[in-house]
């Protein structure tokens, strides 16, 4: 017989299952009785849902728990044996830090292991937040694009992040959705404020909307006023301070260039982030441009950037601007090129533009050079990503091993606690609190390693970074729960495994892992020596690489060369000033040039013939020189002479270097031969004779290849180059810079030091090098502690066995190298599957430089070597330990 | 002793209790707190604050009574302590002295 009135059954099982057991059944009774009152006062539907909100008031966790044991309210302080209490977590509390202090060395280890591991990602963590974090501080950074020219001519990309100065006002004003463009044009003045002048490089020319665009704090001044008159300038802070100390400089004056153009100041803003794609030290109004005949493809200086409307999707814009900019750079093709776009086409050249999402430009944008400051690169975010990633899984492995080798010493303190009655959670409640504390003790110490660091990580990296992202809570809680995690993982395999043992065997002190465990174990070891062994062969090849580019001939000699920059600025003085200069006794010889043979130069290739094979263009580099160009500098004439003053005709020589003759087909005997240097606008050649050859010297750095090249005598200022003789340098400055100051020039007097400079050009690779050496030495150091972690497992795994042996007559020697040949093998294999992938990685970041150094078999041997050493090293303290241990200890217990 | 805090529920559950003199388990305090406050409250709110009475000391209970109407369920009867009566009482001296101070015009209707 049913009853009808009854509460859906779905429900009463719901309760069922979720209430606690032992109120269930009164409950359950109270509520069905509860359904039928209600079933009889208010009918079935209000009945059910009273019943099921009854249920949901009833389960976990709004349902109040009865305490089952009746005495409990008579007596407060009994607790019951079996769960996490007070008391027992004091117990567990006091036990693991008696028992880590018993094992100091153990724990430290442990705890440093992990620490390094834990302190190289968040320093890691930190160096990438900041990667991703550019220019992401602009309100608008998500609707910001930055439109970019694509072309290609002669199958050359030369394309970029810049267009013409006509670009950003066409796309306002054709295409609707664009709220708002602006160009920043980059350059570089001398800024006078009366008494002193700079030079000042970092300064952008921008529109009256570019504070439209960017988010720009203003300190004093309109933002939206601050660019629209014409010679208006806003400073930075800090700017700001360098001309005027605390005053307002509000409505002052700097004078720019040598002809002294006042501007006046209408604003100070706050100094740019460092997360910036752009920085600046001013902004400039942009100058008036007669715009007419400008167009997109003619002077492409200018960085365009456009707003778009909220959630608007900027693939649909593309297509939009790309229609635009077909119509308006076909036309100028066709006014300068005479060729259709259709046809400049065919001759498989190719043209367009291009979006660029303003927080992408920092890590996707690929113009080096081009960029307004030099990019990140994706590719070096994930790099570096999964190096975090392994030295942090290396260490937590190592952190597990090294937990479960010292809890196997710990077998004869599990068994007696077993017998005197603990239960297996209780065992891995104490054992998991343990490794809990270790790591959070690794937390700690790392946290401590980021913040010691932090200033020398800042100098390899060139950040600014701070801590600040550590007191995020987000940021912060991850790291406990993750610390957290990482320890109860470690402690996991102590905890669930040895406590499950029969106190009768533990006791007895015989564990012993399985095989496959210690296969898994080898195995571990194995991957850790492959990405040591890895980096060891970076770093190796690295250095070697650096080496051999500072060894080589460079073709001049640097040493001991001054070059004063801006001499441009003394106008007539120029020459004047250099007589001086090499009167002194000091001085050498001194040259006027504006080309310094190092670094990447802004100079483009340009086309030269010779005269018997007009048509066949050889690109290559002019540089303009003077006389003491060649002997300031130390290069060395091969045939021929040097340009002379005093030969009036020299004005149509020209010097080659060896490269220049090769290429221009001049093997035998190139002297006196001619090549068209010039041809104007209406095909009149301009031939220059070849009076000498000077051997190849690197006129940039050593990535590239030397090129052809050709001096000529001219007039070409911007720089002297001054040769001095080893004495009292910081006089001779003295004595310049008071010649110097005695022209009034515009420009401060400034200058540096070629070796300086050379050095500066191979920076990146030096930084490289040093990051190599760096994550090498933490990932040997991390290895090290895997091995020693390893090797005391198995120390203590085979005591016994060792104590027979030495009873049956092995000698020390014998059993060390027994116990240590088990860890060769996987290191060995670890340099034969590392040494191919090293090489590879090697090779290819060794396509970059056009001289570079071979990889040779003995950086493997080397690294391989390097790595059985430290290993064994480190095997050998435990392994000498065990053997030298006296037999009846190990064998006593039979 | 330390006078324990009786919160307002909690008074009246204990009220109720008493009242039903033994009688009183889940359904029959549901049921007589609707009718004579009027107010509905979930099964669970009335649950806990008897469980926490219990704990408190003002309640005893017992199993007992399974009817039929309930599957033959037994159920959970709550008798007042001595405690709990004692409580009651001194919640009622407490509010009775309150209620001399009161100034006599204050009692006046339409005075609020």
């Amino acid at each position: 017989m049913k009853d009808p009135v009854q509460p859906p059954r779905w429900a009463r099982w719901l309760l069922s299952r979720l209430h606690p057991d032992n109120t269930l059944e009164e409950v359950t009774g109270d509520l069905d009785e509860l359904y039928r009152y209600r079933y009889k006062r208010s009918g079935k539907t209000r009945a059910t849902l009273h019943y099921l909100l009854n249920v949901v008031s009833v389960v976990p966790p709004f349902v109040r728990r009865r305490n089952t044991d009746k005495q409990y309210y008579q007596q407060p302080d009994y607790r019951a044996t079996f769960s996490l209490k007070s008391t027992m977590i004091q117990n567990y509390l006091k036990i693991a830090f008696r028992s880590l202090k018993r094992q100091k060395v153990s724990t430290s280890i442990n705890i440093i292991g992990l620490a390094i591991g834990l302190a190289t990602c968040i320093l890691i963590m930190l160096y990438i937040q900041d990667e991703l974090s550019y220019d992401r501080y602009h309100e608008k950074a998500d609707r910001i694009f930055r439109v970019g020219l694509m072309a290609r001519l002669d199958g050359e990309d030369v394309g970029g992040p810049m267009l013409g100065p006509n670009a950003a006002r066409d796309l306002q004003q054709e295409i609707p959705e664009i709220l708002k463009a602006t160009r920043i044009l980059k350059g570089g003045e001398f800024v006078s404020n009366g008494t002193s002048s700079f030079k000042e490089d970092n300064l952008l020319y921008t529109d009256s909307t570019f504070c439209e665009v960017f988010t720009i704090p203003f300190l004093k001044g309109d933002p939206k006023r601050a660019l629209t008159e014409p010679n208006a300038v806003v400073l930075t802070e800090e700017t700001a301070r360098k001309y005027f100390g605390n005053q307002d400089p509000v409505g002052k004056v700097l004078l720019f260039s040598r002809e002294k153009i006042p501007h006046r100041i209408t604003g100070v803003v706050r100094n740019v982030p460092t997360n910036a794609h752009f920085r600046f030290d001013m902004l400039v109004s942009s100058p008036d441009d007669d715009e007419q005949h400008i167009g997109w493809m003619y002077r492409i200086n200018y960085y365009t950037y456009v707003v778009l409307p909220e959630k608007y999707n900027y693939k649909k814009l593309e297509a939009k601007v790309a229609q635009l900019a077909e119509r308006q750079i076909g036309a100028e093709l066709q006014e300068f090129l005479h060729l259709s776009p259709k046809q400049f086409r065919e001759k498989g050249n190719d043209f367009g533009i291009f979006l660029q999402p303003l927080t992408k430009i920092h890590l996707y944008s690929t113009f080096g050079g081009n960029e307004l400051t030099p990019g990140g690169n994706i590719l070096y975010v994930y790099v570096i990503i999964a190096i975090a990633a392994f030295m942090l899984l290396i260490a937590c492995v190592n952190f597990m091993n090294l937990s479960t080798a010292t809890a196997v010493r710990r077998s004869r303190e599990i068994g007696v606690r077993k017998v005197l009655g603990s239960v297996k959670r209780q065992l891995q409640q104490q054992f998991l609190i343990e490794s809990v504390l270790l790591a959070v003790a690794a937390l700690i110490v790392a946290l401590l390693i980021v913040c010691l660091s932090l200033p020398y990580f800042n100098q390899l990296t060139g950040k600014t970074l701070t801590l600040s992202l550590l007191t995020n809570a987000f940021v912060a809680t991850g790291l406990i729960v993750g610390t957290v995690l990482v320890g109860l993982l470690a402690g996991s395999y102590p905890a669930f495994y040895l406590s499950s043992f029969e106190p009768v065997v533990v006791l007895k002190g015989r564990i012993t892992a399985g095989r496959g465990s210690f296969n898994l174990r080898s195995g571990l070891v194995a991957f850790q020596f492959f990405i040591t062994i890895s980096m060891i062969i970076a770093t190796v090849t690295a250095d070697r690489q650096l080496r051999y580019m500072q060894a080589q001939k460079i073709g001049f000699n640097r040493e001991q060369v001054l070059i004063i920059h801006d001499t441009q600025m003394l106008h007539n003085n120029e020459t004047l000033f250099r007589d001086k200069i090499v009167q002194s006794p000091l001085v050498i010889t001194g040259s006027i040039s504006g080309q310094v043979p190092i670094g990447n130069s802004a100079l483009d290739n340009t086309p030269v013939m010779s005269r018997e094979n007009p048509d066949k263009a050889v690109m290559s580099r002019f540089y303009k020189v003077d006389d003491e160009y060649i002997p300031t500098l130390g290069m060395h004439m091969i045939e021929g002479r040097n340009f002379s003053k005093n030969l009036s005709t020299d004005s149509s020589a020209v010097i080659l270097n060896e490269t220049a003759v090769r290429a221009l087909g001049w093997q035998q005997n190139p002297i006196g031969k001619e090549l068209i240097g010039h041809i104007d606008d209406n095909g009149v050649k301009t031939y220059y004779r070849v009076i000498g050859v000077v051997s190849d010297f690197h006129f940039e750095s050593l990535r590239q290849k030397i090129g052809p090249l050709v001096m000529f005598l001219g007039g070409n200022s911007g720089n002297i180059l001054v040769k001095t003789r080893p004495g009292e340098l910081p006089q001779l400055l003295a004595s310049l810079k008071e010649q110097w100051e005695s022209f009034s020039p515009a420009a401060p007097f400034s200058y540096s030091f070629l070796d300086d400079r050379f050095k500066q050009v191979y920076l990146g690779e030096q930084k490289i090098e040093q990051v190599l050496t760096l994550f090498s030495g933490l990932t040997i150091f991390i290895a090290c502690l895997g091995l020693f972690g390893l090797a005391t497992y198995t120390a203590e795994q085979r005591t016994k066995e060792i104590g027979v042996r030495k009873v049956l007559g092995a000698s020390v020697g014998s059993v060390v190298a027994l116990l240590s040949q088990d860890f060769l093998k996987p290191i060995v294999i670890a340099l034969v599957l590392a040494s191919p992938v090293a090489w590879w990685g090697m090779d290819q970041w060794l396509k970059e430089f056009a001289y570079k150094v071979t990889i040779d078999w003995w950086f493997f041997a080397l690294a391989g070597l390097l790595a059985i050493g430290i290993a064994l090293l480190t095997v050998s303290y435990q392994s000498i330990k065990a053997a030298l241990t006296n037999p009846i200890k190990s064998l006593r217990n039979e | 002793m330390r006078r324990t805090y009786l919160g307002e529920f909690e008074e009246i559950i204990l009220l109720m209790v008493a009242i039903l003199n033994g009688e009183g388990y889940g359904v029959t305090i549901s049921e007589a707190l609707e009718e004579h406050t009027g107010r509905i409250v979930t099964f669970g709110t009335v649950h806990n604050t008897l469980i926490r009475l219990e704990e408190k000391g003002f309640v005893t209970s017992e199993l007992g009574g399974s009817t039929a109407e309930r599957g033959g369920r037994r159920k959970r009867l709550f008798q007042i302590t001595a405690l709990g009566n004692r409580a009651l009482q001194e919640i009622q001296q407490l509010r009775q002295n309150l209620w001399l101070l009161l100034p006599p015009d204050m009692l006046q209707p339409g005075n609020a």
